[in-house]
């Protein structure tokens, strides 16, 4: 069931890096999607959530129910060691790319 | 996904569910109290349900969920597509159905092994001799020339039959069986009806190891001539005329007015030892006599008459011996008795009910609906490659939104399989339906007796919804694999510019099949149905209209030899007083009834030739007047002659070219032995006529003068008449009462019905053949059309664009009827070699035809060409109905 790997690719990248900063529930990690890319980028939960438990399942994220401060209990995710390095493997990868995209945009 | 992790969450799916619903719900209160209200952030969200299904992979439940939803969805399409659907399913409903109904008809007559215990070990014992053996007048059954110095036979004498079944051990034992006849048979104050009688001997119930369902089987002591005659009758008459009751103490049946008791009854299902032919009152060789059935060899002492040979033979070979050790037993055993040597046969599939002839025609149709099944099939595999071809774009789309390919391979599955089930019920009702309806034109024109065991074999129903099954799962999976892995943007990309009949041309090839074998079945249809035409137009040499027979028979009722030529004289004047009645007399063998004697002939001076001999006759005073036969030479038989000292015969004009050729036959002497060989001299020739097969090469004719003192048994009377056939039969029985109440006349029927149940295996056949043809017809019209309609669809932007350019509505009919005859042009380029050659196959049950007959052919291929168009019509209407903007703007 192999999905065009670039865009999950990019959410997943995105993911990390915002946990990088904290653990975060999923509704948090999509709305910091959208703020930080000023409303750009939206991650429907269709998306979102199944993406979560693959790289929980991948061992890239850990995730736990907290009681937030409302009371109410929220899956936490955290990003795991082998999540930092694939984050930064990954986000050079990315940097690269995206300036080659970038430079070809330019010059061409 | 592993499985481990797969199987770790299919055991803990509850838990994780709630765990996934709840994070979910979190995630929809959060987007809520971020000022959206709840439609908005559902919408947001998504379908829960499906993220959800994504999430949480996939665990057993949820697979059945989603089949479920799958089977959902494939009735949606179902729906969605009723044209090509209906035609799908109504295609199988009849692939399975009719191979399911002939295939039951085709077992009961030719399969199935004889309702008795073992039939395997069951031997049928016939003899070859060089010729018809000394002293041997008449000879019942089959008698066939193997070759110009041998012949063989199926009887032997009661008395012979006796003396080996007695003296012989290799058989455990010998049985011995006339051939089932009709009689009158009456049962308490009802009228008498013809039923299946057959003589068997005593040990037959016991021999062939069936237990009565009520009463005895016969003994030893029954079968004596002395002894008062007794019946075993079958289950089915039991039931349905003795009530079932099972105290037959006092259960009375008359036969032919003769008070008969009931001592037992058949086990259920036992129909006798000829399939297709129903027997239901069983009753000892010995009673033959009683039942005044002696046979034509007519002699008048009362008692059984060793010349006359009528008694079949079937054993059971004694354990631990074989057939031909067993054959060879017997046969020294019968040489010291008679001089045929005797051979056997197997006998599992009893006494052949049908005639080689029948029975080849019977496999051929079998063949035909085997082929009928497999043009449903490829129908099938057409509709559903062309459908799938349009729903190559939905796979894709569906593959977009992140369908998984198994998902959609494995809709298409479910949907062929819904499609299957639904033809397979339709093919269920249908096969029941067909099943019944053959059996009944099977019986119709027949005698009661005539019925097959006919059982819906849940085996072959189960083999023909297999095939259909396949080929729908075969032809359903091809294009969903192909689905499956189409490219998501190519197959998007395609849309519905597509170039004119590009993909489209695995099905074409497929209908032009289906054409080519369309057409064979029409071509032996064809065939069949002029044959048979022939046959009932063909020159039989007397006037068939207005011709009918009655029968008595006066012995029965006590007459002898000595009263029963005044009572046959009476009965005469009574019928011809008839008002309507223009001729009447008796005559021995009614005319093309398949019923007819053989004799041997002897010349004075001249040397025995093996196969000289004649079919004979004996008719009363003026009955070539009566029957329009003319008389070419000499004169008729008058009433001087009807004395049975007299020698004087009349023979036809084949008897007399064969025998005389180059001399006049009249005054000509000969016999039937070689002692007496002047027996007869020959008073007159007639014209040839037909005897008693329309097919069969006539035999060389004699009429003998119709003397009833000798005739012992049935008299059947010859009448022409200018009334109506019912009118006549009620007139005839008052005229019978009137001479004698207590001679009931057991027979009527027209000449006309007689030659109709001689043609009545050839009817059935040609309805049976023409039926496939048609139907076979039907479900490629659906095909085509199907197909067509499909094509149309898929060209709408072409068709609209030659529109757009000028083309006419005139000019769109002609691209989709052109189209449809393309395909059966290349049909009838492949159909003409094969109905050729089925033709050729047909060969021996053709009359008066050419197998390669052009006007047939001509006929074939016109029918055909016709559905084509008609198949067309809608199909090509809907394409001049397009809107050319219309057709346009989707682009």
């Amino acid at each position: 069931m192999a999905k065009p790997d670039h865009l999950q690719g990019a959410l997943e990248l995105l993911v990390l890096k915002i946990l990088r900063r904290g653990a975060a529930h999923g509704f948090a990690i999509s709305a910091n999607i959208r703020s930080t890319s000023d409303d750009v980028l939206r991650v429907e939960a269709g998306s979102l959530y199944p993406a979560l438990h693959r790289m929980t399942e991948a061992g890239l994220l850990k995730a736990e129910w907290r009681v937030s401060d409302a009371g109410r209990r929220a899956r936490v995710y955290e990003i795991t060691g082998k999540g930092r390095r694939t984050l930064e493997a990954a986000e050079k990868r990315w940097l690269s790319v995206s300036a080659a995209v970038a430079k070809v945009l330019r010059e061409v | 996904m592993g499985i481990v992790a797969r199987v770790k969450r299919t055991l803990g799916i509850g838990g994780n569910d709630a765990e996934i619903a709840e994070e979910l719900r979190f995630h929809l209160d959060m987007d809520m109290a971020d000022g959206h209200d709840e439609r908005a952030a559902r919408l947001r969200l998504g379908h829960a349900a499906l993220i959800a299904e994504d999430t949480r992979a996939m665990g057993v439940v949820a697979w059945l969920e989603s089949v479920i939803e799958d089977v959902r969805f494939g009735l949606r399409q179902l729906r969605k597509h009723p044209v090509v659907m209906a035609a799908i399913v109504l295609s199988l409903a009849i692939g399975i159905g009719a191979n399911t109904a002939i295939f039951g008809l085709v077992d009961a007559a030719l399969l199935r092994p004889l309702p008795v215990t073992d039939p395997d070990s069951l031997r049928i014992v016939e003899w070859t001799h060089h010729e018809l053996p000394k002293g041997v007048s008449n000879v019942n059954g089959d008698f066939t020339r193997v070759n110009s110095d041998l012949v063989r036979a199926s009887s032997i004498s009661a008395g012979l039959y006796r003396a080996l079944a007695r003296q012989q051990t290799s058989f455990e034992p010998l049985m011995g069986v006339a051939d089932p006849n009709s009689l009158a048979v009456a049962v308490g104050s009802l009228p008498a009806e013809q039923v299946g009688l057959q003589y068997v001997s005593a040990n037959f119930f016991q021999g062939l190891g069936l237990a009565p369902a009520a009463g005895r089987a016969f003994t030893a002591a029954d079968d004596r001539l002395a002894q008062e005659p007794v019946v075993i009758v079958s289950h089915r008459f039991w039931r349905s005329r003795l009530g079932a009751d099972r105290d037959l103490s006092s259960k009375i049946v008359r036969i032919n007015n003769a008070p008969v008791r009931v001592v037992g009854v058949a086990p259920p299902r036992f129909f006798g030892l000829q399939p297709g032919q129903w027997t239901d009152v069983y009753t000892p060789l010995a009673a033959r006599v009683a039942f005044g059935q002696i046979g034509s060899g007519a002699t008048t002492a009362r008692g059984e008459d060793d010349s006359d040979w009528w008694v079949r033979m079937i054993g059971r070979v004694t354990p631990g011996s074989s057939p031909e050790a067993a054959t060879a037993g017997l046969a020294a055993v019968f040489r010291t008795m008679a001089v045929p040597q005797l051979v056997s046969k197997p006998g599992r599939r009893g006494f052949g009910g049908l005639n080689p002839r029948d029975e080849t025609a019977l496999r051929m149709l079998l063949w035909l609906v085997g082929l009928l099944l497999l043009i449903v099939c490829v129908n099938i595999a057409n509709l559903l490659l062309s459908r799938s071809v349009a729903r190559q774009r939905e796979s894709a789309l569906r593959l977009a939104l992140g369908a998984g390919r198994l998902r959609i391979f494995r809709q298409h599955l479910i949907e062929s399989a819904l499609l299957a089930l639904l033809g397979g019920a339709g093919g269920l009702v249908l096969g029941y339906v067909l099943a019944q309806s053959i059996h009944v034109m099977f019986q119709t024109g027949r005698s009661a007796s005539s019925a097959f065991d006919l059982q819906i074999d849940l085996r072959l129903m189960a083999f023909a919804s297999a095939a259909a099954v396949a080929a729908a799962l075969l032809f359903g999976v091809l294009p969903a694999i192909r689905a499956a892995r189409s490219e998501v943007g190519d197959a998007l990309k395609a849309q519905t510019r597509t170039i004119a009949n590009g993909g489209l041309r695995v099905p074409r090839a497929f209908v032009s099949i289906q054409m080519a074998l369309c057409l064979t079945a029409l071509v032996a249809a064809g065939l069949l149905g002029r044959s048979l035409e022939n046959l009932e137009t063909s020159e039989i040499g007397f006037d068939r209209s207005h011709l009918a027979y009655a029968t008595v028979n006066p012995w029965q009722s006590g007459y002898d030899a000595q009263r029963v030529g005044q009572y046959v004289a009476r009965a005469r004047e009574a019928i011809a007083a008839i008002p309507g009645v223009s001729g009447v007399g008796p005559i021995q063998v009614r005319l093309l009834s398949g019923n007819g004697n053989f004799m041997r002939a002897r010349f004075p001076g001249r040397p025995a030739g093996a196969e000289d001999g004649f079919t004979m006759n004996s008719v009363g005073e003026g009955l070539f007047d009566i029957l329009g036969i003319p008389i070419v030479s000499g004169r008729a038989l008058d009433r001087s002659d009807q004395t049975p000292q007299t020698s004087a015969v009349v023979v036809d004009e084949r008897f007399a070219l064969r025998y005389f050729p180059h001399e006049n036959a009249v005054g000509r002497r000969f016999g039937t032995s070689e002692k007496d060989s002047a027996r007869f001299e020959i008073v007159g020739v007639v014209r040839d006529s037909r005897y008693s097969s329309l097919r069969a090469d006539p035999q060389p004719g004699v009429y003998f003068p119709f003397v009833p003192a000798t005739n012992r048994g049935q008299v059947h009377f010859a009448i022409r008449a200018s009334i109506g056939a019912a009118a006549l039969a009620e007139s005839v029985r008052q005229a019978a009462a009137s001479v004698d109440p207590a001679v009931p006349v057991t027979e009527f029927h027209t000449q006309t019905e007689l030659i109709d149940r001689l043609l009545r295996t050839e009817r059935l056949l040609g309805f049976l053949f023409a039926a496939f043809g048609i139907v076979a017809l039907a479900v490629a019209a659906i095909g085509l059309g199907a197909l067509l309609a499909y094509a149309v669809a898929r060209r709408t932007n072409e068709i609209g664009v030659r529109m757009a350019l000028g083309a006419a509505r005139r000019d769109v009919v002609g691209l989709v009827l052109g189209d449809s005859l393309g395909m059966v042009a290349a049909g009838v380029l492949l159909g003409v070699p094969a109905a050729f050659l089925t033709a050729r196959m047909l060969k021996t049950l053709l009359f008066g035809l050419d197998p390669f007959d052009p006007s047939t052919a001509a006929v074939s291929v016109a029918a055909l060409v016709a559905t084509a168009l008609v198949a067309a019509w809608i199909p090509a209407r809907r394409a001049a109905s397009i809107d050319p903007m219309t057709a346009l703007r989707e682009e």
